[in-house]
């Protein structure tokens, strides 16, 4: 019988899938479920002129912008909430370093929902009157023929490749979800449906027959994925909704270093640049800190 | 004069003055902490307050997804919109949000950078787009609050900064450029009806569309809201009066009902 393709790889092969220029969206949302050290490893490989494609996003963007790695960001909101404006990207924007693309953040999310339908475009009321289509091109304006009234066409989000931090998975490319979902984690489902090329981060690869048990909950079967990951604390130091919070210290930490380049630069050379693998920034972050961030019975609400 | 309570409370208590019963009411996620105490802590026990009085049929969708929340319960200081803590909170139904587009949503609460003289908001950018002084976080979901919801309450911290004659970018629509431009925009409904500071309340002239100068809070005087406010129109009537205060009973519901082990207000 011949054998299933495996699409378990390492970090560092998944992340050499991405090439400078590539058109991606990095999936969670604001301070949420991103994949973190699927991030990272893009920054240690030095990717440049990316065009981030996304809808609210925290310190994914920040930090991808600060190390250099971007050219351009489709969004509607980048900040870090209680801890205030994204430094590298408010850094970044004022000096011209970047273009911008903006959204109001429903439209962004529903560009996503457009591409998984297939379609290119699609019409909105909400941004009439605003200044967002002034600096937006990609923003059209047309008479409904159907009652008279004017709308937005905004295209799809269609993005190159897709990367998701998810709970589980097996060495397959099975991707399953947990089963109550909400904002973040139907985001994300929706995201790796937009895209041909799909790279999902999980927490723990599992057993295929346990995924057969499981199959309500696969969400991303494997002819939708192009390879997957074992990283646990992956969206660290963002939270994983049901699993860990977000480390609040240390995304303070991270703003309040990042306010200088100088600062944040120190911030890279050991976080980032200063570990070689995913293993090795857990154990730089500490069990302590990893352990104050999990949530024991998450999963039940 | 000594208050015998705290503007966060006189504050809320403004805020369920302006709410009706059987609506459906609105507040998503603040950036920065002093945004998250007056965007999303005072705008809930204001919201739970007018469920207690007098609106015991409308909805709150706090954090954008927690219907009709057990206030009193609250785990945490909503310092994110997706906290674990949050997903403990007792609430009514998480299961949906309102369909905006349809005119579900009565009333959203927001803030804004930049305030203008017909109430258009800005949380994008201070000064010019390609290279701005200042930049913000983005429209997030400020478009849709001025578009698809009815009313838009936005409250601020007052300062001059804050209140400008002309918004440097649009991100929530206000009257634009004065009488009858939402409606030649194409806009299906809404706009803002108050705004709400630490010092006063302004409402908009229903002829010219222009911000006006409400009422002030007890305590305060006109000069210092002068003194604090940069618009350069006619926006102080020959007579303003004075906020309601807070009554014993709204008080009451507040420190003992709503927010007993203060969460939400701190008491001093």
């Amino acid at each position: 019988m011949p054998e299933l393709k495996e699409k378990a790889c390492t970090l560092s092969e998944a992340a050499s899938l991405i090439k400078d220029g590539d058109r991606i969206h990095i999936g969670g949302f604001s301070v949420h479920n991103h994949p973190m050290a699927f991030v990272y490893e893009l920054i240690r490989r030095g990717v440049k002129d990316l065009t981030l494609v996304g809808h609210v996003s925290s310190c994914e963007v920040d930090i991808l912008v600060g190390a250099g790695c971007v050219k351009k960001v489709e969004i509607s909101y980048v900040g870090l909430e209680e801890h205030g404006l994204a430094p590298n990207y408010r850094r970044a924007v004022e000096s011209g370093q970047i273009e911008l693309e903006e959204y109001s953040e429903p439209v962004a999310f529903e560009r996503f929902a457009c591409s998984s339908r297939g379609q290119s475009f699609f019409t909105t009321q909400e941004m009439l009157g605003t200044d967002i289509p002034k600096y937006n091109p990609k923003i059209k304006e047309m008479i409904s023929p159907y009652n008279g009234q004017k709308y937005h066409l905004v295209p799809a989000a269609d993005p190159d490749w897709v990367i998701l931090h998810a709970p589980m998975g097996d060495k397959y490319g099975n991707v399953l979800f947990f089963e109550r979902k909400q904002l973040p984690e139907r985001l994300d489902e929706t995201a790796g449906q937009s895209c041909a090329n799909v790279i999902v981060t999980v927490e723990q690869i599992i057993s295929r027959s346990r995924v057969m048990g499981l199959s309500h909950l696969n969400i991303l079967p494997r002819f939708r994925t192009t390879a997957i990951v074992e990283a646990p604390y992956g969206a660290h130091p963002s939270s994983f909704i049901k699993l860990y919070e977000q480390d609040r210290g240390h995304m303070g930490m991270y703003a309040r270093m990042s306010r200088t380049p100088e600062g944040f630069k120190a911030y890279l050379d050991k976080y980032v640049y200063g570990v070689k693998t995913h293993m090795e920034y857990l154990n730089l972050i500490g069990m302590e800190n990893l352990l104050k961030c999990r949530v024991v019975g998450g999963t039940l609400v | 004069m000594s208050l015998n309570y705290t503007v966060y409370e006189a504050m809320a208590v403004a805020i369920s003055h302006e709410l009706n019963d059987n609506e459906n009411w609105f507040i998503g996620l603040a950036t920065g902490d002093a945004t998250i105490q007056i965007l999303s802590r005072v705008p809930v026990v204001g919201m739970c307050l007018a469920q207690l009085t007098h609106a015991p049929n409308s909805f709150m969708a706090v954090a954008g997804w927690l219907m009709n929340p057990v206030v009193s319960e609250i785990p945490t200081a909503m310092e994110t919109e997706f906290g674990t803590a949050l997903q403990f909170w007792r609430c009514e139904s998480r299961a949906t949000g309102y369909l905006a587009a349809r005119g579900e949503c009565d009333v959203g609460f927001g803030s804004a950078a930049q305030i203008d003289k017909y109430g258009n908001c800005n949380i994008v950018c201070i000064g010019d787009y390609y290279r701005p002084k200042i930049r913000l976080i983005g429209p997030i979901n400020q478009p849709g609050h001025f578009s698809l919801f009815k009313r838009e309450v936005i409250i601020v911290d007052h300062e001059k900064r804050n209140f400008v004659d002309k918004v440097d970018f649009i991100s929530g629509v206000g009257y634009l450029d004065g009488p009858g431009a939402r409606e030649k925009a194409g806009l299906p409904r809404g706009g803002p009806c108050l705004i709400l500071t630490d010092k006063c309340i302004f409402d908009f002239d229903p002829e010219t569309k222009l911000v006006r100068l409400k009422s002030i809070h007890p305590g305060v005087s006109l000069e210092e809201v002068i003194a604090k406010t940069g618009y350069t129109h006619n926006w102080i009537p020959d007579s303003v009066p004075e906020t309601p205060a807070p009554t014993d009973e709204e008080l009451r519901l507040i420190r003992e009902v709503i927010d007993p082990r203060a969460v939400l207000i701190p008491r001093s």
